[in-house]
């Protein structure tokens, strides 16, 4: 069998697949939980726009300007999808660069919103807000996944690991300045899962999160208030109700509000904070209840189930590392958001894949499905 | 584990670390789907009662909108605002949760949870009464307890309107204000729906107009939920409250502002700090304004006033919730020698051409009665002696008129009784007579008293708006008017408007010739500069009185305060000089208490306040003379040739 591997690759490594036969390595599953999803955040957005009161829709609603996201996301995803993914292996540290240029860019010219808070996290261009933090977990997917790949002959050296962290550092550092806690999170913990998954070395990475929660009361000290305020909110919101716990409270009312069935599109009445980002889930489980969120949770572990499968069935490491490190990043914002709002995790600000509204986050994540559609098309198969 | 092995690409693909991931996700999913089912589920709240429990029904109150009140322009003096007030039922709150709801409580409305916690328990009502935690919350905590009434049993959010005074304290006095519904309130309104919790006009407008301004409350019947608490959704509206009616005041916001500005201007320069200043038409008995210092902010009472100020209020020696205007009643001074000089005119003691000697004093037994200025003038007419106020003139006069036909015009012009005016009225004044102080003093009146009771000393009294009153009866030929606030009531529920008309409520049995004769004389007090000099301002042509009446006790120089009145009135064209017809349009009254000054404050406010009037001088111009209270007196002896304003009746 592995004679048999060996011939194929002999035959098609790195030719570009021609003709009907390269798209029946095309992962349609994948793709349509992707949409429906995105269709759930559509659903959401559309919710948020209209509100209760049926307001008409304008061309600065959430809906429509997600409808707008949605088609620049589906041509993203085709063209990444076309794409040759290896090229971007090549491109990881040119690409590397630019993310970095690009989260100065946003320190320096990038505006808040009120909705948000003071964080400067939006850089405007042509009159779209663009959240640049989002299109750098997906690059830095890209280059942890390209820059592992190169290093499976000493993926056990604990350097490894070091060299990881020392690549993380600068945009890590980056986001953290503006300040975008919930995106830096994110980054931790793609590394972590891509070290995991890479094979890395159990023991460093236990040494390492020894030490990482030995640093935590040092940390602690170093918060912002706000930062404090949160994590502390998870263990009591009515400490402050009307501040930090405010949040809290009114997502997890509008929780209980929702029931089994739910209220129903748009008939959601708990008033909440960033009810189209953030705390969408609120909305969701208020208004389409229970059944409703144990559909988008589904269809959740199905895209993660579909991403691991193209993660198992690639073969050569890059195209290994881009699944696994998707489905970590993809799963640890599932978690920390649903979980903010349902009072498990501390208040970060982590948008839910897909459903919450943001176009760089939908845009990215489509660069991010084209790249693993682009793998599983320029798979070699094993030729049975 | 190594699935890979010939192909030399290293451990790609560990099956052990998939499984990790794997398992890893199953265990993420899993719990985030427990916590919606037990947050959905278990823990479901008020939406799925709304369908299943709507049995328990209440029948509601809802509140009318009440009356407006506009100024004669048709500005809004006042407005209605919703406010939001947290109660706690303590039934509803178990007992061991009352710490926490308290803290939670006193965490959201920034109160301490203790306080919170002594409000529950404190109270003696029944535990199904609710307690009141808090005023005046905002919108925003409110709907934020109304969402979250699940984790605070027991509390709940009462919507309220209060009223909102657009204008300041400019007619605090006029407006009133409202209040807890009094014991005595409550048994004589109790038939008409009120309840014991009601808040109520307790004076000014608020008050008089209380019955029209309220409007008819409605109701509803609202479905209960299991616990007891109201589901939006069910409501069935049963009464739509009816809006109370409008009132519109003869009142003009500008015309108000000129008249306090003139007697701030006033009790700022006298150093005192009482004082009144009434306008009216005496055409028809409308007030135009009407300010009494101090007064208070009447906003206090809307927003809930604290029990220390309302104390501070009540215990201020000036009295200012007092409107002096119809509540105060004071010794008027030479400004009743109007009453003794018509009953003098009318009986025929004196006529136009008659002199009466005026002297130093006149002498009863050892006492003597003085003249004013402690010399006299000689023989004086009717004329001189009512414009130089020659007191020993008007001792002789009531001496001749007698106490019976005194009183009988004192009556006719108004005096000892109510106006009418559509304010609470707490004061009538005293006239006085053998029958009244036999019943008070069980003696009769003695001749001093009745020469004392002609020139409004003694035992006198009257009240502002009587005097004023009483002037615009002279002022218009004998027609005793009532006076009115209000001009016009919009009804709330079909927004027709009733004008009020014009009530006489006396004419008087005066000839027209001892009218015009007094007018006439009136207007000498002010050209003959005996004691009106500071009045006879340049193209305006004023008619007038002055008055001064000690009281009190002596200060340390040996001098007694006293009242300085001035009541003045122009004719229908104020430039041309012709008191002789009955056609005046504005009279004023200015009533400052307890001053000490060398020369009438009075005079002073009534002519300021006919140079803003008539636009001889501005409001910016008075409001410069806060530095320099001398201006406008600087100003008017420049402008007049002025010699000085020593009079002091």
């Amino acid at each position: 069998m592995s004679l048999l591997q060996d011939q194929t690759v002999k035959l098609r490594a790195w030719a570009p697949k021609s003709g009907w036969l390269a798209w029946r390595n095309y992962d349609f599953q994948l793709t349509t939980y992707a949409v429906l999803l995105t269709m759930f955040g559509l659903a959401m957005a559309y919710s948020n726009s209209v509100g209760s009161t049926h307001e008409p829709l304008t061309i600065n609603s959430p809906f429509v300007r997600s409808i707008m996201w949605g088609v620049v996301a589906v041509v993203v995803l085709g063209l990444m999808t076309v794409f040759d993914y290896k090229w971007l292996k090549s491109f990881a540290w040119p690409l590397y660069l630019i993310n970095l240029g690009l989260l100065v860019l946003t320190l320096r010219v990038g505006v808040g919103t009120g909705e948000a808070g003071t964080a400067a996290r939006w850089v405007v261009i042509a009159g779209f807000q663009f959240q640049f933090s989002e299109m750098a977990k997906i690059i830095m997917v890209l280059v942890f996944a390209a820059f592992l790949a190169d290093r499976q002959d000493k993926i056990k050296s604990p350097w490894t690991i070091m060299q990881m962290l020392i690549v993380l550092g600068p945009p890590w550092i980056l986001v953290l300045m503006q300040p975008d806690l919930g995106t830096s999170l994110v980054l931790v913990a793609t590394v972590a899962g891509l070290l995991f998954m890479s094979g890395a070395s159990l023991f460093w990475l236990g040494t390492l999160a020894t030490a990482v929660l030995a640093a935590i009361p040092f940390v602690w000290t170093h918060m912002a208030d706000y930062q404090q305020a949160r994590l502390l909110t998870v263990l009591n919101p009515w400490a402050d109700p009307q501040g930090a716990g405010y949040q809290v409270i009114q997502a997890q009312t509008a929780v209980n509000a929702g029931g089994i069935a739910g209220k129903g599109l748009t008939n959601g009445q708990v008033a909440l904070p960033v009810s189209s980002t953030d705390f969408v889930w609120g909305v969701l489980a208020e208004e389409l209840g229970l059944i409703g969120a144990i559909v988008v949770l589904v269809l959740f572990t199905l895209l993660l189930w579909r991403m691991l499968a193209a993660s198992w069935r690639a073969t050569e490491p890059f195209a290994m590392l881009l699944g696994a490190g998707m489905a970590t990043m993809i799963f640890f914002q599932v978690v920390v958001n649903v979980g903010m709002v349902i009072g498990l995790v501390p208040v970060t600000g982590i948008p839910l894949p897909f459903v919450s509204y943001g176009g760089a986050s939908l845009v990215s994540l489509a660069a991010g499905l084209g790249t693993l559609q682009s793998a599983n098309l320029r798979r070699e198969r094993p030729a049975w | 584990m190594s699935i890979t092995s010939a192909s030399g690409r290293g451990e790609l693909r560990n099956a052990y670390r998939f499984g990790m991931f794997v398992l890893a996700i199953a265990f993420g999913i899993t719990t985030l789907t427990a916590r919606m089912f037990y947050l959905q589920v278990v823990q479901s709240q008020p939406a799925n009662n709304v369908t299943s429990n709507s049995q328990a029904t209440e029948l509601e109150s809802i509140p009318a909108p009440r009356g407006l009140i506009y100024d004669a322009s048709g500005k809004p003096l006042v407005q209605n605002i919703v406010d939001f007030s947290v109660t706690v039922t303590p039934v509803d709150l178990p007992r061991e949760q009352e710490e926490t709801v308290a803290q939670r409580l006193g965490s959201i409305l920034n109160l301490d949870p203790i306080y919170i916690e002594t409000q529950i328990d404190g109270t003696t009502g029944s535990l199904y009464v609710p307690v009141k935690i808090a005023d005046g919350v905002s919108a925003s905590i409110a709907s934020f307890i109304e969402e979250n009434t699940d984790a605070l049993p027991g509390v709940k959010i009462s919507q309220t309107q209060k009223r909102e005074y657009l204008t300041g304290q400019l007619f605090s006095d006029v407006l009133g204000y409202e209040g807890r519904i009094t014991e005595t309130q409550y048994q004589q309104l109790k038939s008409q729906g009120y309840s014991d919790q009601d808040i109520v006009g307790q004076a000014g407008l608020e008050g008089y107009y209380e019955s029209e301004l309220r409007g008819t409350p409605g109701n509803q019947t609202v479905a209960l939920d299991a616990q007891g608490e109201p589901i939006p959704d069910l409501v069935t509206h049963g009464k739509n409250p009816i809006s109370g009616d409008s009132l519109t005041l003869n009142l003009d916001t500008h015309e108000q502002q000129l008249a306090a500005a003139a007697l701030a201007w006033g009790v700022r320069a006298a150093k005192v700090k009482q004082g009144v200043i009434i306008v009216e038409n005496p055409q028809n008995g409308q007030i135009l304004a009407m300010v009494s210092l101090p007064t208070y902010n009447d906003q206090l009472f809307a927003d809930g006033i604290s029990g220390s100020d309302f104390q501070a209020l009540l215990t201020d020696p000036n009295q200012p919730l007092i409107n002096k205007a119809i509540g105060g009643q004071y010794a008027p001074g030479s400004t009743y020698k109007l009453v003794t000089a018509t009953a003098g005119l009318q009986d025929g003691s004196i006529n136009t051409t008659q002199t009466l000697v005026s002297q130093p004093y006149i002498q009863i037994g050892d006492f003597k009665y003085w003249e004013w200025d402690r010399h006299g003038w000689g023989p004086l007419n009717i004329y001189q002696g009512f414009s130089y106020s020659s007191d020993t003139f008007f001792y002789q006069l009531a001496t001749e008129v007698g106490l019976k036909d005194l009183t009988y015009w004192g009556d006719q012009y108004g005096f000892g009784k109510p106006t009418g005016i559509d304010l609470p009225e707490t004061a009538t004044g005293i006239v006085p007579t053998n029958a009244w102080k036999m019943a008070t003093q069980n003696d009769p009146m003695y001749t001093g008293e009745i020469m004392y009771a002609g020139i409004g000393q003694g035992y006198d009294s009257v009240t502002p708006m009587q005097l004023l009153n009483a002037y615009s009866a002279l002022a218009n030929g004998g027609n005793v008017w009532q006076p009115q606030i209000v001009k016009s009531i919009t009804d709330g529920a079909t927004g027709a408007v009733t004008q009020v008309q014009p009530v006489l409520m006396n004419k008087l049995p005066a000839s027209a010739a001892t009218l015009e004769t007094i007018r006439v004389a009136a207007r000498q007090v002010v050209t003959s500069r005996h004691t009106g000099d500071l009045t006879d301002i340049p193209a305006i042509k004023i008619a007038g009185k002055t008055g001064t009446a000690e009281f009190g006790v002596l200060d340390q120089r040996g001098r007694l305060p006293y009242h300085e009145w001035f009541i003045g009135f122009t004719p229908a064209d104020p430039y041309v000089d012709d008191f002789t017809k009955p056609d005046s349009q504005l009279a004023v009254i200015a009533f400052i208490y307890g001053a000490n000054t060398w020369g009438n404050v009075a005079t002073e406010v009534v002519k300021t306040y006919m140079l803003l009037h008539y636009k001889v001088i501005s409001r910016q111009a008075l409001a410069l003379d806060r530095r320099t209270p001398g201006y406008i007196m600087g100003w008017v002896y420049r402008t007049t040739n002025f010699y000085g304003n020593n009079s002091r009746d």
